[in-house]
């Protein structure tokens, strides 16, 4: 099981965020050296905008002790930053997973299914693994969310439609002109949010003209958009080339009323054409809707095409975090399995090598001359014994383990029968008396101990 | 060779019927990326792979030139429609097209069995003649079947946008107006050189038969009213900007006519009709 760390734009506000900057130069030093520490045994951080995490797991896989590795983390963070202890949240075990995969579905997101979190937990897990600190658990866990994460994104609707007013008003002119290279956007007025529509066009492909009242103010605009200014008095013979229009001046009045879209019409021999009024009072007459291929959005239109879209993806979360819930059980089950694999590792050793010792002194003594085909047939009939003398024992071993409610033996005594059997327990201290012990203070880490207010999210581990 | 055509027959029907369905629930959804998006045309290429074999097999089991008989000709038209759809479809972006053309070349394909099969004989009327009149009608009709169904797509996406109902939701999976726009108006060019042989020589032909009928004047009726819808909305688009909502309404209204056409040979055909 695995621990995530960190702090998000739920529990911390930017100017705490902001003090968590790990540059990607220096990631792959932090994440080696949070693992050099004796509870860690894998790292990785997913850093975006809004949360910087700490997904990690211990030095004993499954069987590790997940408040300590929480604790490491959190000591961690903390010294690389001063002052976000208070911030951190520490998920532990079966929370820390569903945590994650919410992440990574964008379940936690500030904008619901925004899609750009997946791509950065992916990220996230390549450059932990290219620094060497991705182990067996978070080999196996990531992408189980990266699976989930997917699964939200095509089984709801979490991630349909645009969430603000200029992609939406990008997204419509998608839906009539296509490809928008070789068409021609016309800015009229200035504003923040007519700047970022005219730059997104921009970057979409289409050439940009900017008209406004004051020409210096209409140049200004323009070389931050990489467009060219008109004067006012082109205002006319710039609607007949426009194809978007995207209007947004403070004039009392329309200041694009039909008689001139009438005009431009005619100019433009009936093609289509797409207004976008941004202004409050409106721009843009609302008669032009009347001619045909015209097309009129102002910002009430626009917002509630964004409000739409934002209820879908609430509606949507529900089903979303149905996924994620059946996703993080599948993962539970799982894990519950993997704990009986270092009993199944160890009977499976101890059974192999007691037959295969036999077979090489019999091929030392009687068996000597056979030859080598036959040899190694009788090396294959050993490996087929030991895999059907074990395979009732795996089962039942991974059923206890899946199984800790039912009346029946449980997976620790099981274990603990087999380990008295055949004598594991002192094989390993045999083992481990022969090498080096860890220096005292390093062994003597029982306890948890968070900082103060860092607050810790545990589950069945 | 029969049972290759029959078992092609078949397969396409389940092809096409699949495509279809894939194609409508893929305009319906209302959920993001989808399976279907891709599985949709590819089903329908495959429909189209057993849609030619088999015209291609039953035609030289009947040992009849696939345009030389209304029955294949349908078949034919279908096939051309669905073939060109494929062709621009990645181009233009007319993916939702799909949900119009897949159920019309299931029609045509089920339709064309209810056809008589043998060579049409024609007395009085050159055999060679016959054949180019029938295949620049089968190029001309799986043409203008695109066009239609390009003109109906427009006109949805153009009600959905000037109604500002659902455009988030379904407007962004359908094709951008332009590029139907486009489409229907390239088709119409490379479908009316064809039309216009198709009426001329059905005129030379009408003049010919001794006894036309009812039906066969009515025929000639539909097609040059076809040919005169058409034909206004391409002057008209190139002399009065003519485009958009009115070029789809008269596009669709040819394609009605053209398909009236079709209803009487058909009719006829499989003699249903004394007209």
């Amino acid at each position: 099981m695995i621990v995530v760390v960190g702090l998000s734009h739920r529990t911390a506000p930017i100017a705490v965020r902001e003090k968590l900057v790990l540059d990607a130069a220096g990631l792959p030093d932090f994440l080696r050296a949070l693992v050099q520490r004796p509870e860690v045994g894998e790292a990785l951080l997913v850093s975006t905008c809004n949360r910087v995490e700490l997904v990690a797991a211990g030095r004993a896989g499954f069987d590790s002790d997940l408040g300590q590795v929480a604790k490491a983390c959190v000591d961690a963070l903390a010294a690389h930053s001063p002052g976000i202890a208070p911030h951190l949240y520490a998920h532990v075990g079966g929370s820390a997973v569903r945590h994650l995969f919410r992440v990574a579905a964008s379940l936690d997101s500030m904008v619901l299914g925004e899609p750009q979190i997946l791509g950065q937990v992916k990220e996230a897990y390549e450059v932990a693994r290219k620094a060497g600190t991705v182990g067996s658990v978070l080999h196996r866990t990531l992408p189980r969310a990266i699976r989930a994460a997917k699964r939200v994104r095509t089984e709801t609707a979490i991630g349909s439609g645009q969430v603000s007013v200029p992609s939406v008003a990008v997204d419509l002119t998608r839906q009539i002109f296509g490809d928008l290279s070789g068409h021609c956007a016309l800015l009229v007025g200035s504003g923040e949010m007519a700047e970022a529509v005219a730059r997104l066009l921009k970057v979409g492909g289409a050439s940009v003209i900017v008209v406004g009242r004051t020409l210096s103010r209409a140049e200004e605009l323009a070389n931050a958009v990489g467009g060219s200014a008109r004067p006012w008095t082109a205002l006319q013979q710039s609607l007949a080339e426009a194809d978007v229009v995207v209007t947004s001046t403070s004039a009392p009045h329309f200041v694009v009323d039909y008689e001139m879209v009438s005009a431009a019409r005619r100019a433009r021999r009936g093609k289509n054409q797409f207004f976008i009024d941004l202004a409050v009072p409106r721009d843009v007459e609302p008669r032009i809707e009347t001619l045909d291929g015209e097309f009129l959005y102002n910002i009430d239109d626009l917002s509630k095409v964004v409000s739409d879209t934002l209820s879908t993806r609430t509606r949507e979360a529900a089903s979303a975090e149905a996924i994620v819930g059946r996703e993080a059980e599948g993962y539970d089950r799982w894990a519950d399995a993997e704990q009986a694999t270092p009993t199944i590792v160890q009977l499976r050793a101890r059974l192999s090598a007691a037959l295969e010792e036999e077979l090489a002194r019999s091929l030392r003594g009687r068996l000597k001359h056979l030859p080598e085909a036959d040899r190694a047939a009788l090396s294959k009939m050993t490996e087929s014994a030991v895999n059907r003398l074990l395979h009732q024992p795996t089962l039942r071993l991974r059923q206890a383990a899946l199984d800790r409610a039912s009346d029946g033996l449980s997976l620790e005594q099981l274990s603990a029968a087999i380990n008295e059997l055949f004598s594991f327990d002192a094989e390993a201290e045999a083992v481990s008396a022969s090498e080096n012990p860890l220096p005292e203070a390093e062994a003597d880490n029982s306890g948890l101990s968070l900082a103060p207010k860092a607050r810790v999210v545990a589950s069945r581990s | 060779m029969t049972d290759v055509a029959t078992i092609a027959f078949y397969l396409g029907v389940i092809t096409y019927s699949v495509a279809a369905t894939l194609f409508f629930l893929e305009l319906a959804r209302k959920d993001g990326d989808s399976g279907r998006a891709q599985w949709a045309p590819r089903l329908l290429a495959v429909a189209f792979a057993l849609h030619a074999i088999h015209v291609l097999t039953a035609s030289l089991f009947s040992h009849v030139c696939p345009i030389d008989s209304l029955h294949f000709a349908l078949s034919f038209s279908a096939l051309i429609a669905v073939g060109a759809y494929l062709a621009l479809r990645e181009r233009l972006r007319l993916s939702a097209l799909g949900a119009f053309i897949a159920p019309i070349a299931l029609t045509f394909l089920i339709g064309a069995q209810f056809v008589g099969q043998s060579s049409e004989a024609v007395l009085g009327v050159s055999r060679t003649l016959l054949m180019f009149h029938i295949a620049a009608n089968v190029l001309g009709i799986g043409l203008f079947l695109i066009a239609g169904a390009a003109g109906s797509v427009y006109l949805v996406q153009e009600h959905r946008l000037r109604t500002k109902k659902h455009v988030a939701a379904i407007g962004s999976r359908l094709p951008p107006l332009d590029a139907l726009d486009t489409t229907t108006h390239r088709l119409l060019l490379a479908g009316f050189p064809l039309l216009t042989f198709g009426v001329v020589t059905g005129a030379v032909f009408s003049q010919q038969l001794t006894n036309p009928g009812g039906a066969e004047s009515l025929r000639s009726l539909l097609g040059y009213a076809t040919w005169l819808l058409l034909a206004t909305v391409l002057v008209l688009r190139k002399t009065a900007g003519f485009r958009g909502r009115k070029a789809a309404y008269g596009t669709i209204a040819g394609v009605v006519c053209m398909l009236l056409v079709l209803l009487l040979y058909v009719v006829r055909a499989s003699g249903g009709s004394n007209l």
